[in-house]
């Protein structure tokens, strides 16, 4: 069996609760790949990646790829928040508490800490650590490494990933009560990747980042006979100086064409803000600078300084 | 002697466009008798606490009454300011609609952010310089609290001084915590504009008794700082508060889940080893786990909203460790 319960309670007024999760791989010592997603339980592209990976994984233990032999010991979750994947919710939908925001948990404290508590004990000893997000129903990100003042060798091993982006952040207040912020205690390396948008699967960016996954598993030698195309693409680094952000200057409905991950010239056209009640074009959305186009707003509905667009310059 | 005069004006502290067609205003009442000191009280940051709203109404009636009574009663500016969140009331929503953030992580804000940031930052501009700000809160839907105040540590020599004059039944000391810092308590404290935290009563239910008391409080406070003339007659205080820190409050959080139904009164003396309530299934008979208090002591929080998970909280017990002298 490559599955177990990571925790095990009991409900209210159904079946008792768990969340499982995969182990898979050499049962020797900590697992050296921890991957987890699904702290948020609508981010959905993440826990298909995950349930993929596991799949993909339990067949090469199987045999299924005879070049293929997992060297190390990888354990996944694809969901945390069972309820909220369950359900639709964001947060844990008995309190509406945010998952991410209760780490690094307590055994004896709220469920939600309880939670919080058992899966940074069950990952934090790994070697290399991803938590897998996808934004929120109203923003679509390019898939992307996320580093929040990370060390050298996180900058390194970034690469790994063969994502089109890696994008440098600081650490807010609010931040230091994250699972990944939990991590950093901890010897070892860890990451956040950002994949698309809440709600639905975006099948393009899913299969970059399952590539991107198997990749990163064949470089860091936990998964041998992966072959990696030498003229991988390269990943582009971005620190916070070099995103460049749209605001919407009126609230209204915004509506674009664009896709991710294009190249945008200065003064390009990106879309437009319409007066929801009267349907005048209130703003034509243009590109302030040249670069990558990283994130767009999918979510029409506006107020006025919501974030539309960000732009990431070389 | 100039003619004394209390002016009553309610205003747009930030007034926003919305996605279609409505207008956003957070507004306020501001009551300008003299020229001494300005004080504030805040509500609704949490669109699912209503108690702070209460208050502000009480006190509106109040200072009606002195404006036709005795305006020069009013020797300084009160603003009230009941509902900061005001789509999260409109929804019953205790985070910011469509944002989906508690408005109460997102201080001091910026001029030119989303939504949430712009509330913070119109709010912290008003507030700052006040002699003193009120910042009212009504636990959530799940916990009953007594009247209390909340002090971080780092403020506590300003600030326990005033909080004794409020009025209220308990002063709570919490240590520094960085995920505070983002409160509009924790930026007015760190510019130097002194604001106490009251939490009490219970999320979507108002409590008139709590929010009376509470307002003896403010009144007796304003006085003291000058806002209301000396001579204006006021109740006198009846409550007087226990101080509380991590020394001497016990968490109690269900070890099974199930129905909660307390079998005692909130804000009641307990023994050690007391029944407080017991954890049952809708699904069948006979008890899943008895909840006992584990000190001497009084039972300050207290369940109102029954189901419950393992670890949801079901009580809070204070042993007693007297009052500040
Ligand atoms: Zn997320
Ligand atoms: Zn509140």
């Amino acid at each position: 069996m490559s599955s177990r319960d990571l925790v095990l309670m009991t409900a209210p007024l159904r079946e008792d609760f768990t969340i499982p999760c995969h182990e898979i791989g050499p049962a020797a010592g900590n697992p050296a790949v921890s991957f987890v997603s699904g702290l948020h339980g609508d981010e959905i592209n993440g826990i298909y990646i995950l349930a993929r990976l596991a799949d993909f994984l339990t067949a090469v233990e199987e045999g299924a790829y005879p070049k293929l032999r997992l060297a190390q010991r990888v354990l996944i979750i694809p969901a945390v928040n069972v309820l909220g994947a369950n359900t639709l919710r964001r947060a844990w939908p008995f309190d509406q508490s945010d998952q991410n925001r209760m780490f690094p948990g307590n055994q004896m404290g709220e469920t939600t800490q309880r939670i919080a508590y058992t899966v940074l004990e069950a990952t934090k000893k790994s070697a290399y650590r991803v938590d897998l997000h996808g934004s929120n129903l109203y923003f679509e990100e390019l898939p992307q490494v996320r580093l929040y003042d990370p060390t050298p060798e996180e900058r390194e091993t970034a690469r790994l990933f063969g994502l089109p982006a890696i994008m440098e952040r600081s650490v807010s207040p609010v931040f230091t009560t994250t699972l990944m912020y939990s991590w950093k205690y901890w010897p070892g390396q860890s990451f956040l990747l950002q994949v698309g948008q809440a709600g639905s699967i975006q099948l393009p960016h899913c299969q970059q980042v399952f590539r991107g996954l198997v990749a990163f598993l064949g470089r860091i030698g936990v998964l041998e006979g992966v072959e990696v195309a030498e003229a991988d693409q390269e990943a582009l680094y971005f620190t916070r100086e070099c995103s460049v952000r749209i605001y919407a200057d009126r609230a209204g409905m915004f509506v674009s064409d664009k896709t991710l991950g294009g190249w945008v010239s200065k003064g390009q056209e990106l879309g437009y803000i319409y007066d929801s009640f009267n349907g005048a074009v209130r703003t034509r959305v243009t590109a302030p600078a040249a670069g990558l186009l990283t994130g767009i707003r999918r979510q029409p509905m506006l107020f006025e300084g919501d974030l539309l667009v960000r732009i990431c310059t070389r | 002697m100039p003619e004394s005069s209390l002016s009553i004006t309610t205003s747009c502290i930030l007034s926003l466009e919305m996605p279609y067609s409505e207008r956003l205003c957070i507004r306020r009442t501001v009551y300008r008798g003299g020229n001494g000191p300005r004080v504030a009280i805040v509500a609704g940051i949490h669109g699912d606490e209503l108690e702070g709203l209460y208050v502000c109404q009480l006190l509106a009636d109040w200072l009606e009454r002195m404006a036709r009574e005795n305006p020069a009663g009013l020797t300084g500016t009160v603003e009230l300011y009941p509902a900061m969140n005001p789509l999260g009331l409109d929804t019953l929503t205790r985070a910011i609609p469509v944002f989906d953030t508690d408005l109460n992580r997102n201080f001091p804000g910026s001029p030119s952010g989303d939504l949430p940031k712009r509330i913070a930052h119109a709010a912290i501009g008003n507030l700052s310089g006040a002699a003193l700000v009120i910042d009212i809160h009504a636990s959530n839907i799940y916990l009953r609290e007594i009247p209390q105040v909340r002090i971080n540590t780092d403020f506590a020599d300003r600030l326990v001084p005033l909080a004794q004059r409020l009025n209220l039944d308990l002063i709570w000391l919490h240590g520094a915590m960085t995920v505070l810092e983002a409160t509009v308590a924790h930026s007015l404290n760190s510019v130097g504009t002194p604001c106490l935290v009251v939490e009490m009563g219970v999320g979507m239910r108002i409590t008139p008794d709590y929010c009376r008391q509470l307002m003896t409080g403010i009144l007796t406070l304003w006085k003291d700082l000058g806002v209301l003339a000396p001579d204006v007659e006021l109740p006198s205080l009846n409550h007087l508060p226990l101080i509380a820190d991590d020394s001497n409050v016990h968490y109690l959080n269900a070890p099974t889940s199930g129905l909660f139904v307390p079998v005692i009164e909130h804000w009641t003396d307990v023994r050690k080893g007391q029944l407080l309530g017991n954890i049952v299934s809708p699904l069948q008979g006979g008890i899943l786990a008895e909840v006992r208090s584990p000190v001497d002591g009084i039972l300050f929080t207290l369940r109102e909203y029954p189901l419950v998970y393992e670890g949801s909280l079901m009580a809070r017990v204070m042993a007693r460790k007297g009052r500040l002298a």
